[in-house]
């Protein structure tokens, strides 16, 4: 099912995250890999599952084995697809094998730079950004390929995109999204966010391209990842109230405290946006405690 | 210029076999602004040689200073009928400057054994006598027309044509805490101009086709014409 089929309806999309394992999926069937039991717990209350894309440019099972995988376990999957490993041809070939796999749903995105990862001296692709990746794709969904030579068989899927509403100067990020949405974008997640006043200052913006929008949660854990995300990931800044508020209760109850600040985020903000995606690093048992302090009615699928 | 640095000496001594005689060879412009091929390094170079006993057999950077070794048909004429003796008697050419240079060493002394004395880093402007800046990759099809002239090939990490990753902080690349964000770049010095309305239309993909390599260029006074891949390009300079 097509994210855009939700928004249409005016749903409150609903979508978490998960990572591919380091490995190769077991042969026996019966066994899943930890991306599969996480996205499993997801399930109920989400209406689909990011599977990200060798993320932070570490080297891992593909995303899309995985997100077939999760397809085949009746969960809805949105197959991360990125720049850095891949060319103009194997892009293409990626997302027509995609669509052949019954994949419904694509976030194009640049990707992390290779230097962030665990493969420093590989050879950055990156052929095409993000922009000329949905462009693309979207060719390939009218019947073309990049060369103008035509397709047999269009894909039909939901093209997803991403922009960074901390990105500082806006207005460079906010002409990206443009050209994004011109290319193709059909509906955006945007990077985590912490701070109420930025989004809604960002979100100001860019109403006028009536896209939808699903604001970006990471679950923040612990204060050490706070600070941590602070000193090492770029674009992303957790205010110390975050950061305090996390720390000033016991270890034990890291978990519980984390749910209700991310829930009592999304509260304030989920009116000024079209859904949410919750990136839980892990912690996909406390998404049900988030969207209740949200006050957001689970997704509810049935299996 | 061809921004050069020298090899460190223990691994230009690892190539060179015992009992190999060795002929120095630097170069007069890039790799004498980069203190790594100069008149000065390449006499030095023969001495560091010497001293780790190996035999050299001569040195030269082909003068005047401002002069290239990749200029063929001087750096023949030097090594081949200044230093014709020494040049005979080397089993091979130890060249101080860019990989164009080696080749050129190559060429003149009609097919010598060489080894790569320098590591060439990059195409940069000389910004001061001690600091070069990359601006350009050589990538044979210049799209810094809507850039303001600050190319995004070079100065962003992931060559990004259609505007910034959402990774840069405080005006830094995601990637290296050191370095400026290419677009931040760009963007402050077309809003400087006046002219953000370049950044508005849709960059389609690169032509990558005119950055394979080997690429030939043939000129003349009035036309020059470019092969690459992706084809060969005549354009008149006279019209
Ligand atoms: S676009 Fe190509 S030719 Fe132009 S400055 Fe950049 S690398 Fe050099
Ligand atoms: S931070 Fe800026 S320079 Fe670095 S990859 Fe992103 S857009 Fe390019």
């Amino acid at each position: 099912m097509k994210l855009t089929t939700l928004f249409d309806k005016g749903e409150f999309v609903i979508t978490g995250e998960v990572g591919p394992i380091k490995g190769a999926i077991h042969r026996d069937k019966s066994i899943e890999p930890t991306c599969a039991i996480e996205a499993l717990q997801l399930h109920q209350h989400v209406h689909a599952v990011n599977v990200t894309d060798n993320q932070s440019a570490v080297m891992r099972l593909g995303s899309l084995a995985a997100s077939v995988r999760l397809k085949t376990n009746g969960i809805e999957p949105v197959y991360q697809l990125t720049c850095r490993d891949r060319n103009r041809l194997a892009l293409q070939s990626d997302l027509l094998t995609a669509y052949s796999l019954g994949i419904d749903n694509v976030l194009l995105l640049t990707g992390d730079h290779i230097q962030l990862g665990d493969h420093k001296e590989a050879k950055p692709v990156f052929d095409l950004d993000s922009v000329q990746l949905i462009d693309m794709a979207k060719g390939l969904k009218r019947g073309y390929d990049i060369s103008g030579s035509r397709i047999e068989n269009y894909l039909d899927m939901a093209f997803g995109a991403v922009v960074n509403p901390n990105s500082d100067p806006i207005e460079l990020q906010i002409m990206k999204m443009r050209k994004k949405i011109d290319a193709g974008a059909q509906f955006f997640q945007t990077q985590a966010v912490y701070d109420v006043k930025i989004f809604e200052k960002f979100i100001k913006k860019v109403e006028r391209f009536n896209c939808p929008i699903q604001v970006g949660i990471v679950v923040l854990k612990t204060p050490q990842m706070g600070r941590f995300m602070n000193k090492n990931i770029s674009g992303i800044h957790v205010p110390d109230e975050w950061i305090d508020e996390i720390g000033s209760v016991g270890k034990e109850d890291y978990k519980k405290k984390a749910a209700e600040m991310a829930g009592r985020f999304i509260k304030k903000i989920k009116s000024m946006v079209q859904g949410v995606h919750i990136m839980p690093l892990g912690w996909t048992d406390i998404v049900p405690d988030i969207l209740e302090h949200a006050q957001i009615k689970p997704a509810n699928n049935k299996r | 210029m061809h921004a050069t640095i020298q090899k460190p000496i223990g691994e230009i001594v690892k190539h060179i076999k015992s009992g190999e005689k060795v002929f120095v060879v630097g170069c007069n412009n890039c790799a004498w602004k980069c203190y790594s091929g100069g008149d000065d390094e390449t006499k030095m170079m023969a001495k560091r040689l010497t001293d780790r006993g190996i035999e050299v057999t001569g040195y030269t950077a082909p003068g005047p200073k401002g002069m290239s070794l990749c200029k063929l048909d001087h750096t023949r004429k030097v090594l081949m009928e200044e230093h014709t003796d020494e040049v005979k008697k080397a089993d091979s050419f130890l060249i101080l400057g860019c990989g164009q240079g080696v080749h050129t060493v190559i060429d003149a002394t009609d097919g010598g054994m060489v080894h790569p004395g320098c590591d060439t880093v990059f195409g940069g402007e000389t910004v001061s006598d001690t600091h070069i800046e990359e601006y350009c990759s050589l990538c044979g099809d210049c799209i810094i027309e809507f850039t303001g002239g600050l190319c995004p090939i070079t100065l962003c990490a992931k060559q990004l044509l259609n505007g910034p990753c959402g990774g840069a902080e405080n005006g830094h690349c995601e990637v290296d805490e050191e370095r400026p964000c290419g677009w931040i770049l760009i963007y402050e010095r077309l809003k400087k101009l006046g002219r953000l309305e370049l950044l508005d239309p849709y960059q389609p993909a690169k032509k990558n086709s005119k950055w394979s390599r080997p690429r030939t260029l043939e000129v003349s006074p009035t036309e020059a014409t470019f092969c690459s891949i992706g084809g060969k390009v005549t354009v008149s300079n006279q019209d």
